[in-house]
């Protein structure tokens, strides 16, 4: 009893670096309300980034004298993983972002970005469903209002309604799914749950359990833009600013992806896989899932002439490659190559390819014109050659060369799926990887036609923008991360490994009485 | 210690991305970094060198601690520098030479309007070559290969304003890419065959199964991609026009190091083709054809840069006759005589080409022979180093050629005893002696006609402040200004300091090193030739000794009677055999040939192309349609309406509960 005890004592050690960030955002909210700017509270929530930082990497929590089953939050290597990305994602989102905020509205700006980044965070270390909620819910109603501090038209106005009604929707339908679960294994704590299906006491509901986890995956489809759970995002990047754009494109997928991987058990210990074993149906799902997922998003991506729109289902598509890895890695025999490690080096790759090519767009456009057309980028190569070089290298890792990140992660992706062993499922991977192959195609071609068009077409309207201070650090952080992972991956390789093992010691769900 | 070798290609390469990146700001002060870096490396080579002389045991090598690049699932990638003797040895060559030859090149390309952009590529060429010697396996190798090849095509098209020049890069690319495709397919047989590419491993695998057959077709194939890497009979076309790039690129990439990378990667495979006999035979031959045939056509050329650029390939023809005579026991003395000749031409051609800029800087850009001469006077540094480039090259005694050039022809003598090819090894043996003679005579040849005689100094000379190797400038222009003599001056210490410090190299290397035998101990501790090389004892052969001088003295001589003593005899000489003469001059009509058997018939072939292209785009196009078809059909669903979403989200969800409940119904698992 002493051990619950204590490892119920033990949560708001274990939030502290959450802690740091909510208590600057109230700092800055408060502060930005007397006194608008945009340098003093910028520079306040970069410490407060840093110090948050600084207690992830300088303060890790001991996990041995816990109880999974009953502790609240757990900060094993995968929330360490995701508290890590969520930061410096924030950094840079909030260098890229810089630019486009009006001085009144900064303030309150940052401090919503903080909050969110306390979401990811959270929701890496979320141990209970209720915990996974409130984090989920953290990080979207701050999406909420910085989707319309930047911009204030009406196309902003629009896609943050939309994004807004969409969202408390599929948070309905998650927490439906949350209390299926509830109602099946009567806890909530998420390690207890897998716990219950490992030892089949709930065998005898599969249909709920099925109907509850369908629940659940179509409330974090919602968040990685999963088909048909993706409508929003188009026109949602669209009407918004291109920081807000970047935003969405990045974090939610972060935190959706990290969702499925504690929720689905995918960390769990070992081959007592849990909530894929009752509901049998599961991989198949996700295997459906991916497949449609990255079909549908490249085939539309082919259509659009507007880039933020084809960034949007391009987004969808990636999310289908990652899809591959959740689906497989139930079938994998060594989970170290492919299925989660490789879902989460993809993240990285994605999110400096992404929220790179966003900050290309922000460099270029100015108060007066926002640039997003095809067409606006025409001879881009020669009125912004650094832009356009750094546009290209993005595209270039999106569709998946050699030596940029997107290789990298692909590769990983692409090993997982064609290393499975038992006959049937590697039949049916096999074409999963297949349907995967021909979709790279089909990507490189609209990607390939965007670098067309700035390399080999002349200008009709010259761009005015130029990147400011800090659009340029921000793509220089997205440059070298998409050249780091694509050049030498092996640190993050070893990183996401690390992330991706087993997240509950095998003796603690072995030992309860 | 041996992390210390990751400095010898990491320097060069960030020297290349720092000129690269802020060469705008760097502008007249780019090649600082690049000295610095290429020095650094000169000195870490160094260090490697006296490292690996002080290793005791019979192997010596020094192995970096692996990098582990990529590993997922069976596949584990990891870059390792191994330095053993040949690599110390190529090490050397390129980064002292090229310390060398940036220095000179801070005088030659002053004021020219790309002097950053020339120095990023020229470091980052010294990168690819020193990666290309530094790794312990064949793809890593081919990689750099077509990093080299990209750094020469820059450099060659440097001034791409120019067309001649843009079309020399490419026929460059071209002609190496034939060679290339041949090489690729040769790597693809052993991955096939042996499963890996690591050269240790290759060559246990070698040994194990030694009358292989595939090993034969390999073999060939590794040696297609040497043949176009180093300008070999028949795809040698492209040197002679890469002399368009600037003159300091030639000296380090087209002449000292870059076309000497297919005789390190024989030598380095040399394991390999010791198992493949005829391989070697042919080797031999190709090698010595190319010689002579070069050795001809320099002959009669007027161009001082085109004579040099020939005897280049007449230099490389002879490295790989000595490689192809290493049949049996004398594939390691072979592989030392192949890169003791490598290492030492290194020297004295990088010193010709820059002595030949520094006449093309002092003459304003002029270096037809014929406009040129009587030059002792005016540029004497230049004449003096020249002259130790040129005799070394001729192959006088106590000269560095000398010494190399002697151990090629005691390979190939004694290659034809008891060969199956021992006719082959015949014609080498004495092809290569023709060789000497002819190359003592065209050195002396362009020596002569540029130094001595009647001064004669074209009108450009003292313009090179403004016109720099003619690019972009009206050739026309100057040659309608009236002609008179010009002013030369010699060349600023810049260019001169690094022509004396190659001249002592040229002089001394080879004696030094030959004499002492120092050369061949220091490669016999390479591990390829411990393990998979017999051993052989060689007897210096002093009657072939002589032979070699006395050729290359006759060879001088007649040059000196020909165009010193007797001016006249060189024009009654051509006139007296003019089909050959013209056969000489024209480049045996080779190009011409190529263009009828290549640009014929591939006209021909294109226009097939073309209506089957035609054909397929449609396909394609049909194809490509179907994506965009299929987005057509999904299209109107994203109508913008948000209560549509969530209804389209809802029906999605509703589908997938109908398709799982189905399925668990088929297996009956409610």
């Amino acid at each position: 009893m002493d051990a619950s005890i204590a490892t119920l004592q033990s949560a708001f050690r274990q939030g502290a670096p959450e802690a740091v960030l909510i208590l600057t955002a109230f700092v800055v909210f408060l502060g930005g309300a007397f006194r608008p700017g945009k340098l003093v509270w910028g520079f306040v929530c970069l410490l407060g980034f840093v110090g948050a930082l600084l207690v992830v990497l300088w303060h890790p929590f001991d996990l041995s004298k816990c109880v999974p089953t009953v502790s609240v939050l757990w900060t094993d290597p995968l929330c360490h993983y995701t508290r890590i990305v969520a930061i410096v994602g924030g950094v840079v989102l909030l260098l890229a972002s810089w630019d486009e905020l009006p001085h009144t509205q900064a303030a309150d700006y940052f401090a919503c970005l903080l909050i969110l980044t306390a979401g990811v965070g959270l929701v890496g270390a979320a141990n209970e469903l209720v915990t996974m909620f409130l984090a989920l819910e953290l990080i979207s109603i701050p999406t909420y209002v910085m989707l319309y501090l930047p911009r204030t038209g009406r196309p902003a106005q629009e896609a943050a309604v939309k994004y807004f009604l969409l969202s408390i929707f599929s948070s309905a339908l998650l927490l439906f799914g949350f209390s299926y679960l509830y109602g099946v294994t009567g806890t909530t704590n998420i390690a207890a749950i897998h716990e219950a299906f490992a030892r089949r006491e709930v065998t005898m509901l599969p249909g709920l359990v099925m109907a509850g986890s369908l629940f659940v995956v179509a409330g974090l489809g919602f968040r990685i833009t999963a088909v048909p759970f993706h409508f929003y995002a188009p026109d949602v990047y669209q009407g918004t600013g291109n920081g807000p754009a970047a935003l969405l494109a990045f974090i939610p997928k972060v935190a959706g992806f990290v969702a499925f991987i504690r929720l689905l058990g995918f960390t769990g210990p070992g081959p007592v896989l849990s909530a894929i074993e009752v509901g049998v149906e599961m991989p198949l799902l996700l295997w459906i899932l991916a497949a449609i997922t990255m079909t549908i998003g490249n085939v539309l991506a082919v259509w659009q002439d507007d880039v933020k729109r084809m960034l949007a289902y391009s987004g969808v598509a990636h999310s289908g490659y990652m899809l591959l890895g959740l689906a497989v890695n139930p079938y994998l025999a060594d989970k170290a190559n492919g299925g989660v490690p490789a879902i989460l080096f993809y993240l990285i790759a994605y999110g400096a390819m992404t929220v790179g090519a966003f900050a290309v767009l922000q460099a270029l456009s100015t108060d007066n014109r926002a640039v997003s057309r095809n067409d606006d980028l025409a001879g881009l190569a020669e009125t912004h050659p650094g832009l356009a070089m750094a546009l290209a290298l993005f595209l270039f890792s999106m569709i998946g060369l050699p030596l940029t990140a997107g290789f990298a992660g692909k590769f990983q992706l692409f090993v997982g799926v064609l290393s499975t062993t038992a006959p049937a499922e590697s039949q049916m991977f096999r074409w999963l990887a297949l349907i995967a192959a021909v979709n790279a195609a089909i990507g490189a071609f609209y990607y390939l036609r965007l670098i067309g068009i700035m390399y080999l077409r002349t200008a009709i309207r010259p761009l005015p923008g130029r990147a400011g201070l800090t659009g340029v650090l921000a793509l220089a952080a997205c440059v070298g991360f998409t050249v780091w992972l694509g050049v030498y991956p092996a640190a993050v390789v070893k990183f996401t490994r690390n992330a991706g093992q087993a997240a509950y010691p095998v003796h603690h769900l072995a030992g309860r009485p | 210690m041996s992390d210390v070798l990751w400095l010898i290609p990491v320097l060069p390469l960030a020297a290349a991305v720092l000129v690269g990146l802020f060469g705008k700001l760097l502008r007249g002060q780019s090649h600082w970094p690049v000295v610095a870096a290429i020095a650094g490396s000169a000195c870490v080579s160094l260090y490697a060198v006296v490292q690996l002389h002080h290793q005791s045991g019979p192997v010596a090598v020094l192995r970096s601690t692996p990098l582990p690049w990529f590993s997922a699932g069976g596949v584990n990638i990891d870059f390792q520098l191994v330095v053993d003797p040949i690599t110390a040895v190529m090490l050397t060559a390129i980064t002292f030479i090229g310390t060398w030859i940036s220095i000179y090149s801070i005088g030659y390309m002053h004021d020219d309007p790309g002097y950053p952009r020339y120095f990023a590529v020229f470091s980052g060429f010294v990168f690819s070559m020193c990666g290309l010697v530094l790794t312990d396996n064949l793809l890593v190798l081919y990689g750099f290969w077509e990093g080299v090849g990209l750094c020469s095509y820059l450099l060659i098209g440097f001034w791409f304003a120019k067309p001649s020049a843009a079309a020399a890069a490419r026929k460059a690319f071209l002609v190496t890419r034939l060679g290339d495709a041949a090489f690729v397919l040769g790597i693809f047989l052993l991955w096939n065959k042996f499963g890996t590419l690591e050269f240790e491993e290759l060559f246990q695998a070698a040994r194990a199964q030694p009358n292989e057959p595939i090993l034969l077709t390999a073999c060939l194939l590794l040696f297609c991609g040497a043949v176009g890497k180093s300008a070999q009979f028949p795809l040698h076309v492209w040197l002679p026009d890469a002399m368009e790039g600037p003159t300091p690129a030639s000296a380090l990439i087209h002449a000292a190091t870059m076309v000497t990378a297919g005789v390190y990667l024989v030598g380095r495979t040399m394991p390999l083709f010791v198992a493949a006999p005829a391989a070697l035979a042919t080797v031999a031959v190709i090698g010595t054809i190319t010689a002579l045939l070069a050795a001809l056509i320099a002959l009669t050329q007027h161009d001082l840069k085109r004579v040099m650029a020939y005897s280049t390939v007449s230099q490389l023809g002879y490295m790989f006759a000595a490689l192809g005579s290493g049949q049996g026991d004398l594939a390691a003395f072979a592989v030392t005589a192949a890169i003791f000749h490598l290492f030492t031409h290194a020297f004295f051609k990088a010193l010709l080409f820059l002595a030949s800029g520094s006449v093309m800087h002092a003459m304003g850009h002029v270096i037809d022979m014929r406009r040129i001469g009587g030059l002792r006077k005016a540029l004497p540094i230049t004449h003096w180093t020249f002259f130790i480039g040129a005799m070394a090259l001729a192959g006088l005694p106590p000269f560095s050629g000398f010494w190399s050039k002697d151990e090629i022809l005691a390979v190939a003598k004694e290659a034809g005893h008891g060969s199956a090819y021992h006719a082959a090894y015949l014609f080498v043996f004495y092809g290569l002696l023709l060789t000497a003679l002819l190359t003592a005579f065209y050195t002396s040849r362009a020596y002569f006609r540029t130094f001595w005689g009647p001064e004669v100094i074209p009108a450009e000379a003292g313009h090179h402040g403004h016109s720099h190797d003619d690019h972009g400038h009206d050739h026309d222009h100057h040659a309608s200004e009236p002609a008179g003599p010009g002013v030369a001056h010699e060349s600023p210490f810049v260019m001169t300091g690094p022509l004396i410090v190659l001249a002592i190299g040229a002089a001394c290397v080879g004696g030094l090193l030959a004499v002492t035998h120092g050369f061949a101990h220091f490669l016999g501790h390479t591990s390829d030739f411990v393990k998979y090389l017999p051993k052989h004892e060689h007897h210096a052969d002093y009657g072939l000794m002589a032979l070699s001088a006395g050729l290359s003295v006759v060879g001088i001589f007649s040059a000196w009677w020909i165009y010193v003593r007797n001016p006249k005899t060189a024009g009654a000489m051509a006139r007296a055999v003019p089909r050959l003469y013209a056969l000489s001059q024209n480049r045996f009509y080779l190009d011409e040939i190529y263009g009828w058997l290549a640009v014929g018939p591939l006209t021909a072939i294109a226009v097939i192309s073309r209506v089957f292209d035609m054909l397929v785009d449609g396909i394609v196009d049909i194809i490509g349609r179907v994506p965009r078809f299929f987005g057509g059909l999904f299209r109107p669903v994203q109508n913008g309406l948000v209560q549509f979403y969530a209804l389209a989200t809802v029906l999605g969800l509703v589908v997938f509960i109908f398709v799982l409940a189905y399925l668990r119904g088929e297996k009956g698992a409610w």
